[in-house]
C-alpha cells in the first residue's frame, strides 16, 4: 500500500519535472531538471529494490547517485566558461 | 507497476523527440543524459541489473563529459552562443 503510493508520487514527479524539461527556456533550467530527475531516479532505484526484494538493485542506485552527478558538473562548468 | 513502466517509457519517447526538435545544442546533450538514465531504469523493470550499472556509468558520466568536450573543441563562428 504505502509502497504503491510512493510509486505514484514518483511518477508525479517525474511528471513535473519533465515539464520543466520540456519547456526550459534557458539551459540552466533543463540541466537544473535533468539533474532533479536523476535524484529522483535515484529515489526510485531504492524503492524497486525493495519492491522487488533483490539487493542487487541496490548496487545500480549506488552506481548513479556516485557518477550521477559528474556529467551535471561538466556541463556546469562549461557553462561558466571553464573547462 | 506495469503503469510506471509504461509511463518512464512515455517520458523517453518525449525526451527522444525534444532532442531532434530543440534548437540549442547543450540542451540536446541534457536530454540525451535524461534518456539514457530512464534507459536504465527500464533495463532495471526487465531485469537485468548488469546492463543497468553499465548503462548508467556509462551515460551518465562518459557520453556528457565526450559530447560536452567535443562541443567546445568544434565551436563554428556562425552559430552564436545565445541561452
Amino acid at each position: 500500500m504505502i509502497l504503491g503510493l510512493s510509486f505514484v508520487l514518483i511518477g508525479l514527479a517525474v511528471l513535473f519535472s519533465t515539464l520543466r524539461l520540456l519547456k526550459g527556456p534557458s539551459t540552466f533550467d533543463r540541466l537544473l531538471a535533468a539533474d532533479t530527475l536523476a535524484i529522483i531516479t535515484t529515489a526510485l532505484l531504492v524503492l524497486m529494490a525493495s519492491y522487488f526484494s533483490r539487493i542487487i538493485y541496490m548496487d545500480v542506485a549506488l552506481v548513479y547517485s556516485v557518477l550521477g552527478f559528474a556529467g551535471v558538473v561538466v556541463v556546469a562548468r562549461y557553462l561558466e566558461g571553464g573547462l | 507497476m506495469l503503469y510506471l513502466l509504461a509511463f518512464l517509457v512515455v517520458v523517453m519517447l518525449i525526451a527522444g523527440i525534444a532532442v531532434i526538435v530543440v534548437k540549442d545544442i547543450l540542451s540536446a546533450v541534457i536530454l540525451t543524459t535524461v534518456i539514457s538514465l530512464v534507459v536504465s531504469v527500464i533495463f532495471l523493470f526487465i531485469a537485468s541489473p548488469d546492463v543497468a550499472i553499465t548503462e548508467a556509468a556509462i551515460g551518465a558520466a562518459l557520453t556528457t563529459v565526450v559530447f560536452v568536450i567535443a562541443i567546445k573543441r568544434t565551436r563554428s563562428k556562425e552559430t552564436t552562443d545565445k541561452e
